[in-house]
């Protein structure tokens, strides 16, 4: 504290004869005082920082490292610039003559450092003393501080903290009166007069500075938030100050598109919030193309094709899985750096944009508030407080993105260009990798030596070959063919197929699988196990499940679905002539000479093999040997393990299995032993 | 019907020797197996080759975008950096697609033809066991006759079951024979039919990544921009994170 005590001015020891002199020193005197005073305070104002930031901040242990730096914010800068500061005053002492001077000039020096370090430190001492507020709600921890503080700075009495980190707020203040006081006791023809007067209005200049730095930060923390409100929390929100704010920017806005109105146009703010519209669109555009790229490449290396094993020991399929299993083990995990030095970036990038918009939308509203005022203000000539408040509000907003949208232009433009950099450097990377892993790969292979268009010629020339060896391949398996048909020969048909088969050949014979019955006057009704020869392989209107067919005796149609291919079995004689000369080639199966197998057919003779006891009212009594009448092959459920028969005027069911067919008109290429 | 005396069709004796049937499923085995793994394969490398295009397209994407922003109109340095990109993306998307291109033709087609001749093989097999049961069941029935006592309706049933055996039984033997020869020959010559395919795979994607190491290192030349190692472009990120946030404009969460 300034120490007025010992050096009260001389003037009450002034004697009359001394009053000229002493008249004419006073101003002289006043102006020493009055630097002395400055010097001094600056001394015990740096003492109190370092103080503070010291020996108090290090033994407020007990609250966390946030809160200390919201409380103290940037108090080591502070004292920085200040120690550089005093120093250089006490330096002015020695050049009494000019001190005064000198003093001026250190001030303009200093001019710029002490806006930057305070205008920091005044913007979040509102947000210090919120939360030394909270301390003092908390008796515990406000009698810890309280006890703290006091036996380090005892002068601080009950308020404590706020009043140790209002200081640096008061000092600032301060600076232009003390030097007003200098300058009231300078001599106007003094050289150091101009001087002194330029360095009052500088720190004048700097309070003001700093008032309306402070003044933009609030605005803008107020309206920066993108608040995420869910539609009820808005409604909630809603109340009739709010709506009739609404409401009259509304009906400012309908004033302005009905021309009744004239729009505040302003060239620069549109030409920097167009340009701030393009660069959040280019920013948006990518972080969405990005996020594309990025779900195709996780797709893309879902996919391992080397991870299957064909049994190939060597060679390049070989090559081929461990040079892909090397990429995606390495080369791959690599380029997914895009993760962090892409991806991340650009999301932060795009969420830092979104404050600017919504400071924007608010800046429009505020407009309009900001015209019905200007409105008001020329038919009324005065407006309340709030009104005033509106207009204050926008002013502030919109100097406040005038001078700082140009530079978020650039940043993001910038920084955009950096992360395009990044990726394109990260494509040349994973090239670069991936060569690498594939160069020994490369050198073994067979045809490395070729050039890329006599490799490819000779591939298509081998897959030419190979083709044709894999379709030999497949011919052969198919020429494996159906077992014999096991359909049975309806009796009397032999003849009948031998006629159709002379007439159409053999490719052309079928045989119907199950019974049809025809219902139109064209369609034919055959019974299982009747061959016919196909005419057509489709009906008259082209439906091509319909085919007409002759069956030696009759032409029409019948469905194709019950047509089965029927194969001609050679006769014995034939096929012990051929005597199978292909034995041992691949390519003809000679078509065995198996006879049908003998089931019952349709109602016809047979003659029971084995006795067989009936053993219900159901069945009939064999005796071996016994010539049987066979009406159904089968019993009432389709079981052909049973066969209807009739024997001695009794009908019954007997085993299918007992009974063998009589010995009737030779089998077709059958012929049995008599 | 569980009271009829004895089961029908079962012969006795074994009529194919274990080694053979060994033999036969132990080929057989490895072809399914081949079989399996070649249609995985190829519908895989579908797969992948189609996302491999999407990529690329999507690449081409950003640039395209940042092409037609009107940003472009008003900095000519965005503007030079941009085309560049442009250009670079789009040969690096021709490439790829000739890439694809190769490989379908060399590898994906190749597969597929390798697959359509399982088909044919299953059928054979199936047909081979079809002969085989027909075989086992008259074998099982000229079993029966012999075991019966012989008189004169016995005697003309053993006869005419054993004629019918005889063609059945040469044509399993035959089929077994024709597939127990084939199977091998048709399983060993996946080694001389995938080799080409693979040959060309690699070398499509070395002759790709080659393209791509001297498009996007000429592109970053051309951008004046070195390889920073990972630290110092994390720096820069947060650099450039930091001088955003030092606005007022900007929120700071």
């Amino acid at each position: 504290m300034a120490e007025h005590g010992s050096d009260e001015p001389s003037s009450r020891t002034g004697s009359p004869d001394g009053e000229g002199r002493v008249s004419a020193d006073r101003p002289l005197l006043h102006q020493r005082l009055a630097v002395r005073e400055l010097i001094d305070t600056e001394l015990s104002y740096l003492h109190m920082l370092r103080l503070c930031a010291s020996d108090i901040r290090s033994r407020l242990q007990q609250l966390p490292q946030g809160d200390l730096d919201v409380l103290f914010s940037n108090i080591d800068d502070v004292i920085q610039v200040n120690s550089r500061f005093l120093h250089d005053l006490q330096e002015t002492a020695s050049r009494e003559e000019e001190q005064v001077q000198l003093i001026g000039n250190l001030f303009l020096e200093f001019q710029e450092e002490l806006e930057r370090v305070y205008k920091v430190y005044c913007a979040s001492y509102d947000q210090a003393l919120l939360l030394v507020e909270t301390y003092r709600k908390e008796p515990e921890l406000q009698r810890e501080v309280q006890s703290i503080i006091e036996a380090v700075v005892p002068q601080a009495g009950p308020s404590g903290l706020s009043f140790l980190l209002v200081i640096p707020l008061q000092r600032i203040t301060k600076y232009p009166l003390l030097l007003q006081k200098i300058l009231e006791n300078t001599a106007p023809d003094a050289s150091a007069y101009p001087v002194l007067q330029r360095a009052v209005s500088a720190l004048q200049d700097v309070n003001t500075n700093i008032n309306e730095y402070k003044r933009r930060k609030e605005v803008a923390s107020k309206y920066t938030k993108v608040e995420q409100l869910t539609l009820r929390e808005r409604l909630a929100r809603l109340n009739t100050h709010t709506l009739s704010k609404k409401t009259t920017r509304l009906s400012q806005l309908l004033k302005q598109e009905a021309g009744l109105v004239p729009r505040t146009e302003d060239k620069e703010f549109d030409d920097l919030e167009e340009r701030f519209h393009w660069v959040s669109l280019c920013v948006t555009e990518m972080k969405n193309n990005v996020a594309v790229y990025r779900d195709n490449l996780e797709a893309f290396l879902r996919f391992r094709p080397q991870e299957y094993d064909l049994d190939i020991p060597g060679g390049p399929v070989v090559q081929y899985c461990s040079l892909m299993r090397d990429l995606q083990l390495q080369a791959f995990p690599q380029f997914q750096r895009l993760e962090g030095l892409v991806w991340q970036p650009l999301c932060s990038l795009a969420k830092a944009l979104a404050g600017p918009q919504n400071l924007i939308k608010k800046r429009l509203d505020k407009l309009l508030d900001f015209e019905r005022v200007e409105e008001k203000l020329l038919e009324v000539g005065s407006v309340t407080y709030e009104e005033q408040e509106a207009r204050h509000t926008f002013q502030a907003l919109n100097s406040l993105l005038v001078a700082e949208l140009p530079q978020l232009n650039q940043l993001a433009v910038r920084w955009l260009g950096q992360i395009l950099c990044t990726f394109v450097g990260l494509q040349r990377d994973l090239a670069q990798q991936a060569l690498q892993r594939a160069e020994g790969s490369l050198a073994q292979l067979p045809h490395y030596h070729l050039s890329e268009t006599a490799f490819r010629k000779l591939v298509e020339d081998t897959l030419g070959q190979t083709g044709h060896q894999l379709r030999s391949f497949q011919e052969n398996f198919e020429k494996v063919l159906p077992p014999p048909t096991t359909q049975p020969l309806l009796p009397g048909a032999e003849r009948q197929v031998q006629a159709l088969l002379s007439r159409y050949g053999p490719e052309k014979l079928y045989q119907v699988t199950s019974n049809v019955s025809g219902a139109g006057t064209l369609d034919l009704t055959l019974l299982r196990g009747q061959i016919v020869a196909l005419l057509q392989n489709k009906d008259t209107k082209g439906n091509s499940s319909r085919w007409l067919v002759d069956t030696g005796g009759h032409r029409g149609y019948v469905p194709a679905g019950k047509l089965e291919l029927y194969r001609v079995i050679p006769s014995q004689e034939e096929v012990k002539g051929q005597e199978w000369p292909h034995k041992d080639s691949r390519h003809l199966t000679p078509e065995p000479t198996p006879a049908p197998v003998p089931s019952v057919p349709a109602v016809t003779q047979a003659v029971a093999v084995y006795p067989f006891v009936a053993r219900s009212s159901h069945e009939v009594s064999l005796q071996a040997g016994q010539l049987v009448t066979v009406l159904e092959a089968q019993d009432k459920k389709g079981n052909p393990e049973w066969s209807l028969v009739e024997v001695n005027e009794q009908r019954g069911y007997v085993p299918s299995s007992f009974l063998a067919r009589a010995p009737g008109p030779a089998l077709w290429g059958w012929s049995l032993p008599s | 019907m569980s009271w009829i005396p004895f089961k029908i069709g079962q012969p006795k004796k074994q009529i194919v020797p274990k080694t053979v049937e060994r033999d036969f499923e132990r080929e057989y085995g490895k072809l399914q197996q081949l079989e399996e793994q070649t249609r995985r394969l190829q519908k895989d490398m579908k797969k992948s080759t189609d996302a491999d295009l999407a990529m690329s397209k999507s690449a081409v994407k950003i640039s395209l975008d940042l092409l037609s922003n009107p940003l472009c109109e008003q900095d000519q340095d965005f503007l030079n950096m941009v085309t560049a990109l442009d250009t670079a993306m789009k040969r690096m998307d021709a490439f790829n697609q000739e890439k694809v291109n190769q490989i379908q033709k060399t590898v994906i087609e190749p597969l597929k033809k390798f697959g359509s001749v399982f088909p044919s093989l299953n059928m054979a097999v199936k047909r081979r066991e079809q002969a085989l049961q027909d075989y086992r069941r008259l074998q099982a029935k000229v079993e029966k006759y012999e075991e019966k006592e012989k008189t004169g309706p016995v005697l003309a049933k053993l006869h005419q079951a054993r004629e019918e055996l005889r063609p059945v039984r040469d044509d399993f033997e035959a089929k077994n024979k024709q597939l127990l020869d084939e199977m091998p020959r048709f399983y060993h010559s996946r080694l001389d039919y995938f080799q080409p395919s693979f040959e060309a795979l690699i070398r499509a994607q070395v002759g790709y990544y080659s393209e791509m190491q001297k498009i996007f290192g000429d592109l970053t030349q051309q951008l004046d921009q070195p390889g920073h190692p990972d630290e110092q472009r994390e720096k820069e990120n947060e650099a450039r994170l930091s001088e955003l946030r030092a606005l007022s404009i900007v929120a700071d969460d």
